[in-house]
C-alpha cells in the first residue's frame, strides 16, 4: 500500500499565469499517458491575490494500470508534496508555514524575489517585511532548493516569462515522472510557443546550474571632490563613508561654501559624540541626515534633478524603451501657494503664508504645470528653474529650514555633553520625519515640531527614559496619515512624565 | 497611425473566444473528453437530452455559462435553447418549463448566495413538482478561494424537498451522476441538485464520451399544445396536495431510485469494526488520508469500510443502517454547520434501534473547510478513540506528528506573520480612481457611511481603501442604506453599486424604492460593460459585443425613464473631475437620488482586447505610441502617500537608491497599462512631483526622429553648460 501519487504544488499571484503553467504540466502528463488531475482556485482569488494551484500524476501509465484508476486529492496535504513552485518570496514562506514543505520530501522552485503586499507598501516609513526571515525556512526545510532571483538571471533566460521558465526548473528538476519532448509538446500546443520553449529550455539549465542566490549589490560611490579631500582625510571611517557622498551633493545642491558649513557643522557633533567602543554612530548617523536635511526638496531642486544630464537615460531605462525608439516625457509639478511663497525674501514670504493661511488658500491655491521635459522649451523651463539655485540663500525655506537645522544640532549636541548617547541618537533620528513635499511635507513637518517640543525638550536632563519615549514619539508619527496614534502617543508620555498628584500623594 | 489612450467604450472585436471547449462539447461516443469539472458536467448536460440550460454567472461554475454562449451553433443544431437569465431568481423561474412539459432544464449559479435569490421560485417549482428533470448545478462557494458568506446549500434542499447531489470529485463518475441526477428527477418528480465546490469546478480530468443526445421537445421540434392542470399551480387547495404527494410518493420514489442505482457508494475493508460515512465530494480527501496512514491504496481500496454519499438528500435509511449495523464506530465526514447529515445518521440509526457510536463534528471541526489536514487530523483522532482492531496507531501517530512538523518548524523559523495578500483591485482598474476621489472628497467633506455592494468593486473594503460600512448582497446596496439615510440628516451617504448589481436586483428594488420613498442620497454605478469579477460577462448595457442582436440598455436612460432627475455620467480616470462631480453631488441643494455613472471598461477586458492589436500594429511597422507611468528615484522621498490613495499592483516600491536614505521609493513595474491613475492622483492630492508619464514611440516616422534628435542635441547643450558652469 505504499504506491501514492506524485504531487505539485504552485504558489503565485493572481495574473501571474499559474494556470497556464499547470495546464503545461496536466498536459505533458497526459501526453506521457500518465493519470494527472489538476486543480485550482480561481474566481475573485484571481485579482492580484495569492493563490494555488495543485497537481496530482501517477507514476504510472494508464496501459500499465490497465483500467485502474488512482484516487487524486484535490489539495496539498502537509509533509506530502513532492514539489513545490512559488513565484514569489513570501509566497514560499506561505507554503513553509502550511507545511508543504518538509525535508524527507520536499523540491522547492522558488523565485526569491519580492512582490510587496499592499500593506508593505502603503506605510509611511518601510513597512517591508524582513524577508532574511523568509530565507531561514527556506534554507532549512526543503530537501532541495532550487531559488533564483528572476532579476539576475543568466543571459539567456532574459525576458522570458517566468511560468515558462519554472516549468523548465519542474522538468529540471527530475521529480516529476514526465519526458522533457512532452513538456515541449504540452508547450507547442498553446500560445507564444516559440517564446515559451525559450523559457523553458533556459529554466532546464538553470535547475541544472542553480545561481546563488542574490548577493548584495555593492553601490557605486562618487570620489571624494578633490578640493574637500583634506577637511575629509581626517574622519572615522563609518563618517567618511557619510560624507564622501554628501559633500559632492552639497556642492551640486548649492555651492562649495554650503558643502563646507555641513563639515563645520558635522564637526561639532564629532566633538561631542563620545563613540562607546571607538564607533562614532552618533556622527555618521548625524551625517546622514544633516547631508538629507541641508539638500531638501524644493522646486528648485526637483528642477535641477529633473533637468540632469543622466536622467533621461535613468527614464528610457526604466520605461524599457528600445535605442531608437523617441520617449515623450511629461512631468507632473504642481507647487502650492506655500512653496512658492517660501522661495521669496523672509520678509515678503512670511506675509504671503500668513495671507494664504489666513484665507484659506494654503491647500488649495497652487500653480499646476505639466512639463514636457522631452521638448526644448519643456525643458527650458527645468533649466531656468533650476538657475534660481543662487537665489535660494536669500528664500525664506533657506532661513527657515537653516535655524531649524541649527537648533536640531544644539539638541543632539547638548544631549550628547550630558552623556546621553541615547536620547542623542533619537533626536538624530527625528529628521527621518521631514520627507515629501506639499501637504506631505507640512504633515512631517508638523509632528517633528510636536516630538521635539512633548518628548526632547519637555524631558528632564538625565532621565534614562527619554530616549524610549523620543523613540515611541517617532514611531507613532509614521503609524497613519492623520497622527492618531502621535497624539495619543504624546499624551501618554506626558502622564508618564508628569505624575498625576494624586498619585503622589498615595506614595 | 494608431494611438492607444482612453477608449472610452469599447468597440469591434470579442475579447474572448471559448472555441476549444466548444470543441470538447462536440466529442461524440468513445472520444475522449479532457478538461475541468464545470466542462465535463456542461457535457454531461447535452448527453442527457436537455432542452433548456439557463442560469447566472458566478464563480466557481461561470465558465460553463461562458462555453454555452459561445457554443451557439453546437446548441441549434441540438435545439436546445440557451438564455442567461437577469439573475438566478430569473433562472430558477425558467426551470417552470419542466413543471409542465416533459423535458429536461438544467440551471447554474453560485451557491449560496444565487440560491438565496432564486429561492422563491424554488419554492413553487419544488412544490409544483415537475414532469421533466431538472438539474440545477450550483457552485458551493465554500472554504479557501470563496468570495461569499459560508453557509450550506442543504438547508435549502431540505425545508423545500429538492434532492442534494454532491458528486464525488472524479469526471466518469461525476458525469455519471448528473446523467442518472435527471433520471431521478424524473422518477420522483423533484427537482435535484448538485453541489460542486471550487477546486471540483476547476479540476482538470478525463472521461469518455458519449454522444449528445437530442431533445424530443425542443426549438427545432416545438410543442402544439399548452398543458393546464391546476394540480400543477401552487395554490390551495394545490399546495396541500403537493406536500401530501412530497412526502408520500415522491420521497420513497427517490429513495428507491438511489438505492437501486447505487448512486452512494459502499468500498468495503477488512477492518469492519468501523466505518467512514463520508459526503462524495470529499471521498478523494478522506481516501488520500487513509492511504497516508497506510489504510488504503491508491486506488481507494480501504482496508476501512466507506460508505460515499453521492446524494445527501434523502438519505435512504436502509443504506445507512445497513452500513452501521455491527460496526462499534462510524465516523461522519460533513462539512459546514449545522450537522445535518450526523443528525439524521443518528435518529435513523435511533430509530433503527442500533447504539453504533456516530463520531463527527466531535473529531472534525464544525466550521471551515475539511482540507486534506483537517481531514488527516480528524481521522486519526477518530480512530485513536474508536481503536479499532488492526490499526497501528502508533504509525497514525507518527505519520500526522510527521506531516505537522515541518509547518510548526517553518512558523518558528519565520516567526512574525507574513504579510497577508488578499486579492484586489487590477492593474489600471478604472474603479480604482473612483475610490481615490471618495477619499480626497471626505477628506474635505467629513466621512460618509458608504453602502457597498457585491462587485470588484467590494475590493475597496480593503486597505488601501477601508471603504464600505457594509454589505448586504448583490444589488442591494442602495436598500441597505434606506435606514442609515436618513439617521444621518445633512450629511449624504454614498451607495456604490456594480452595472452587474444594477441590473441583477439594485433597478428593481434599490432604484424604485428610493424613488418612491424620496430618500436623499448619492448612488454610484460602475459602468465598466461588464459582470467583471465574475469573468466579464455581458449584462443589459454592455457594449462591447458588437455586432450582437440583441437591444442594448443603456443605465442612464433607465433611470431617467424612471425620473431619476440628478444623473451624471462621468469617466473614472481623472480624479480631479470625479472629485468635483462627488463634491457637488454630496452637497447640492437638490434633493432625492442622486446617480453617478462612473463609467470606464473593466481593464482586464480592455487589455485582453488590445494587446493583440497593438501586437499587430508593432508587427505591421505601424507608429504606435505606448503610455506607461514612472517614478523619479531621486525626488521620491519614501512617504507612500501616493500608494495610499491609488493601490494599484503596478505602483509598488523598491529599495532606495540614495545610500543616505532608508525608506523605499514608490516604483511604477512594468505591468503599467498607462491609465495614469497615480499621476492624476498625484496631481489632485497634490502630493509630489516625482511621477512623470513617458510616451514611448514604437515605428517613430523619419519625422519624429529628426525631432527627437534636434531636441537631444539643443538640450545636451543646455545641460553641458549648466553642468560645466556649477563649481566642481
Amino acid at each position: 500500500m505504499n504506491a501514492r501519487p506524485v504531487t505539485l504544488l504552485i504558489a503565485a499571484m493572481g495574473g501571474e499565469g499559474g494556470g497556464v503553467l499547470t495546464d503545461w504540466i496536466v498536459g505533458a502528463a497526459q501526453r506521457a499517458d500518465l493519470p494527472v488531475q489538476g486543480t485550482s482556485i480561481p474566481g475573485v482569488a484571481q485579482r492580484t491575490g495569492a493563490t494555488t494551484y495543485y497537481v496530482e500524476l501517477w507514476p504510472e501509465t494508464h496501459a500499465a494500470l490497465g483500467g485502474r484508476h488512482p484516487v487524486f486529492g484535490l489539495g496539498p496535504s502537509p509533509g506530502d508534496v513532492d514539489v513545490v513552485v512559488s513565484t514569489e518570496l513570501v509566497e514560499a514562506g506561505r507554503c513553509c508555514e502550511r507545511g508543504f514543505v518538509s525535508p524527507d520530501r520536499t523540491t522547492l522552485i522558488a523565485a526569491a524575489r519580492r512582490v510587496f503586499a499592499t500593506s508593505e507598501k502603503a506605510a509611511m516609513g518601510d513597512g517591508r517585511f524582513d524577508a532574511e526571515r523568509v530565507m531561514r525556512a527556506l534554507r532549512e526545510l526543503p530537501r532541495q532548493a532550487l531559488l533564483f532571483d528572476p532579476d539576475r538571471l543568466p543571459d539567456a533566460a532574459r525576458g522570458v516569462s517566468l511560468n515558462a521558465l519554472m516549468l523548465g526548473m519542474v522538468a529540471g528538476s527530475g521529480r516529476l515522472p514526465i519526458p522533457l519532448d512532452c513538456y515541449r509538446d504540452a508547450i507547442r500546443a498553446g500560445v507564444a510557443a516559440e517564446a515559451n520553449l525559450r523559457g523553458f529550455e533556459a529554466g532546464l539549465a538553470l535547475a541544472a546550474a542553480p545561481p546563488s542566490p542574490a548577493a548584495e549589490t555593492t553601490r557605486a560611490r562618487p570620489g571624494l571632490a578633490g578640493l574637500l579631500d583634506q577637511a575629509a582625510s581626517d574622519l572615522p571611517p563609518e563618517v567618511l563613508a557619510v560624507v564622501d557622498i554628501a559633500l559632492p551633493r552639497l556642492t551640486e545642491y548649492q555651492s562649495e561654501p554650503y558643502a563646507r558649513l555641513y563639515m563645520e557643522r558635522l564637526r561639532r557633533i564629532l566633538a561631542v559624540d563620545p563613540a562607546p567602543g571607538g564607533l562614532h554612530r552618533l556622527s555618521a548617523e548625524v551625517a546622514r541626515h544633516l547631508a538629507l536635511w541641508m539638500a531638501y526638496e524644493d522646486v528648485i531642486r526637483v528642477a535641477q534633478l529633473k533637468s540632469s544630464s543622466t536622467r533621461f537615460a535613468e527614464v528610457r531605462a526604466e520605461v524599457r524603451a528600445k535605442p531608437h525608439e523617441p520617449v515623450q516625457v511629461t512631468e507632473f509639478l504642481k507647487p502650492g501657494v506655500e512653496e512658492l511663497a517660501s522661495l521669496l525674501p523672509p520678509a515678503l514670504g512670511r506675509r504671503v503664508v500668513a495671507w494664504a493661511e489666513r484665507t484659506g488658500r494654503t491647500e488649495r491655491v497652487h500653480v499646476a504645470m505639466r512639463v514636457r521635459s522631452d521638448t526644448v522649451l519643456g525643458f527650458l523651463r527645468l533649466f531656468l528653474l533650476a538657475r534660481l539655485r543662487r537665489w535660494r540663500p536669500r528664500s525664506l525655506r533657506f532661513a527657515e529650514e537653516q535655524a531649524a537645522i541649527e537648533a536640531w544640532l544644539a539638541r543632539i549636541a547638548a544631549a550628547a555633553q550630558r552623556g546621553e548617547h541615547a536620547l542623542a541618537l533619537e533626536i538624530t533620528a527625528c529628521a527621518r520625519l521631514l520627507k515629501g513635499y506639499g501637504e506631505t511635507h507640512r504633515r512631517g513637518r508638523s509632528a517633528f515640531a510636536l516630538v521635539m517640543a512633548q518628548a526632547v525638550d519637555s524631558a528632564r536632563p538625565g532621565d534614562p527614559a527619554a530616549a524610549g519615549r523620543v523613540a515611541r514619539a517617532r514611531e507613532a508619527a509614521l503609524a497613519d496619515p492623520e497622527h492618531r496614534t502621535l497624539a495619543a502617543t504624546l499624551a501618554a508620555i506626558a502622564a508618564e512624565a508628569a505624575p498625576a498628584p494624586l498619585a503622589r500623594a498615595a506614595e | 497611425m494608431l494611438a492607444f489612450g482612453y477608449i472610452p467604450r469599447p468597440g469591434g472585436v470579442m475579447e474572448r473566444s471559448f472555441a476549444k471547449e466548444v470543441a470538447l462539447l462536440r466529442r461524440g461516443q468513445g472520444e475522449m473528453f479532457e478538461g475541468e469539472g464545470i466542462l465535463a458536467i456542461a457535457k454531461a448536460l447535452l448527453q442527457s437530452g436537455v432542452s433548456y440550460v439557463t442560469g447566472y454567472q458566478g464563480a466557481p461554475v461561470s465558465h460553463l455559462m461562458d462555453v454555452f454562449a459561445d457554443a451557439k451553433p453546437l446548441l441549434q443544431e441540438l435545439g436546445v435553447h440557451y438564455e442567461p437569465a437577469a439573475n438566478e431568481a430569473g433562472a430558477a423561474a425558467m426551470l417552470a418549463a419542466s413543471i409542465n412539459y416533459p423535458m429536461r432544464g438544467a440551471a447554474v449559479w453560485k451557491s449560496t448566495v444565487g440560491t438565496n435569490v432564486a429561492s422563491d421560485a424554488l419554492s413553487n417549482l419544488a412544490s409544483a413538482g415537475v414532469r421533466g428533470g431538472v438539474v440545477m448545478v450550483v457552485g458551493e462557494d465554500y472554504g479557501e478561494g470563496a468570495s461569499i458568506i459560508q453557509e450550506r446549500t442543504h438547508a435549502f434542499c431540505m425545508k423545500s424537498s429538492i434532492w442534494l447531489l454532491d458528486p464525488r470529485p472524479d469526471h466518469p463518475r461525476l458525469v455519471e451522476l448528473i446523467e442518472q441526477a435527471f433520471q431521478l428527477s424524473e422518477a420522483s418528480s423533484t427537482p435535484v441538485m448538485a453541489e460542486v465546490r471550487i477546486r471540483a469546478c476547476h479540476m482538470r480530468g478525463r472521461f469518455t464520451a458519449k454522444d449528445n443526445v437530442t431533445p424530443a421537445i425542443s426549438t427545432k421540434t416545438p410543442l402544439t399544445t399548452p398543458d393546464f392542470d391546476y394540480g400543477r399551480i401552487c395554490l390551495p387547495p394545490s399546495t396541500y396536495v403537493q406536500e401530501q404527494d412530497k412526502v408520500n410518493r415522491r420521497f420513497p420514489a427517490a429513495r428507491a431510485f438511489i438505492a437501486a442505482k447505487g448512486m452512494n457508494e459502499v468500498l468495503d475493508g477488512d477492518l469492519d469494526e468501523v466505518g467512514i460515512i463520508v459526503q462524495g465530494g470529499h471521498a478523494n480527501t478522506l481516501l488520500r488520508a487513509l492511504a497516508r496512514l497506510g489504510l488504503a491504496d491508491g486506488f481507494g481500496a480501504s482496508r476501512i469500510p466507506v460508505l460515499v454519499l453521492n446524494v445527501t438528500y434523502p438519505l435512504v435509511p436502509e443504506q445507512v443502517t445497513g452500513f452501521c449495523a455491527g460496526k462499534r464506530a462510524v465516523l461522519v465526514v460533513e462539512e459546514g454547520n449545522p450537522d445535518y447529515l450526523e443528525q439524521a445518521i443518528a435518529a435513523a440509526l435511533r430509530e433503527a434501534d442500533l447504539n453504533t457510536r456516530i463520531v463527527g463534528k466531535k473529531v472534525l471541526p464544525m466550521a471551515g473547510e475539511y482540507t486534506a489536514e483537517t481531514v488527516l487530523k480528524g481521522l486519526a483522532r477518530f480512530l485513536e478513540g474508536a481503536v479499532p482492531r488492526g490499526v497501528d496507531l502508533e504509525r497514525v501517530g507518527e505519520v500526522l506528528a510527521a506531516s505537522l512538523s515541518p509547518g510548526e518548524r517553518a512558523r518558528a523559523l519565520i516567526g512574525a506573520p507574513l504579510p497577508a495578500r488578499p486579492p484586489g483591485f487590477c492593474t489600471g482598474c478604472p474603479e480604482r480612481p473612483v475610490f481615490a476621489a471618495m477619499k480626497l472628497v471626505q477628506k474635505e467633506l467629513g466621512q460618509v457611511h458608504v453602502a457597498a455592494d457585491i462587485g470588484c468593486h467590494s475590493f475597496a473594503t480593503l486597505p488601501p481603501f477601508n471603504m464600505g460600512n457594509s454589505i448586504l448582497g448583490y444589488g442591494l446596496g442602495l436598500s441597505s442604506a434606506a435606514a442609515v439615510a436618513p439617521m444621518f440628516g445633512e450629511r449624504r451617504t454614498i451607495t456604490v453599486m456594480g452595472d452587474g448589481g444594477f441590473w441583477h436586483n439594485g433597478l428593481s428594488t434599490g432604484v424604485t424604492a428610493a424613488l418612491q420613498n424620496r430618500t436623499d442620497g448619492v448612488l454610484v454605478v460602475m459602468d465598466n460593460g461588464y459582470t467583471s469579477a465574475t469573468g466579464q460577462q455581458f449584462i443589459p448595457s454592455s457594449t462591447a459585443d458588437e455586432g450582437a442582436t440583441r437591444p442594448r440598455i443603456s443605465i442612464e436612460q433607465a433611470l431617467r425613464a424612471m425620473g431619476v432627475t440628478w444623473v451624471k455620467t462621468q469617466g473614472t480616470y481623472v480624479v480631479k473631475d470625479m472629485v468635483k462631480t462627488l463634491r457637488e453631488a454630496l452637497t447640492t441643494k437638490e434633493k432625492g437620488l442622486k446617480v453617478i455613472i462612473a463609467q470606464q471598461e473593466c481593464q482586464l477586458a480592455r487589455q485582453r482586447r488590445i494587446k493583440p492589436q497593438i501586437a499587430a500594429a508593432l508587427k505591421a511597422g505601424k507608429r504606435v505610441v505606448r503610455t506607461r507611468y514612472g517614478v523619479d528615484a531621486a525626488t521620491c522621498t519614501g512617504d507612500h502617500s501616493c500608494i495610499r490613495l491609488s493601490g494599484c499592483p503596478s505602483l509598488t516600491i523598491k529599495e532606495n537608491p540614495d545610500p543616505l536614505r532608508r525608506d523605499p521609493v514608490a516604483h511604477v513595474n512594468n505591468d503599467c497599462v498607462g491609465c495614469g491613475l497615480c499621476g492624476e492622483v498625484a496631481d489632485a492630492a497634490q502630493l509630489c512631483p516625482s511621477f512623470y508619464r513617458a510616451d514611448i514611440v514604437g515605428n517613430p516616422t523619419k519625422r519624429d526622429l529628426w525631432i527627437a534628435r534636434l531636441r537631444q542635441r539643443l538640450i545636451a547643450r543646455l545641460q553641458h553648460f549648466a553642468e560645466w558652469r556649477a563649481p566642481a
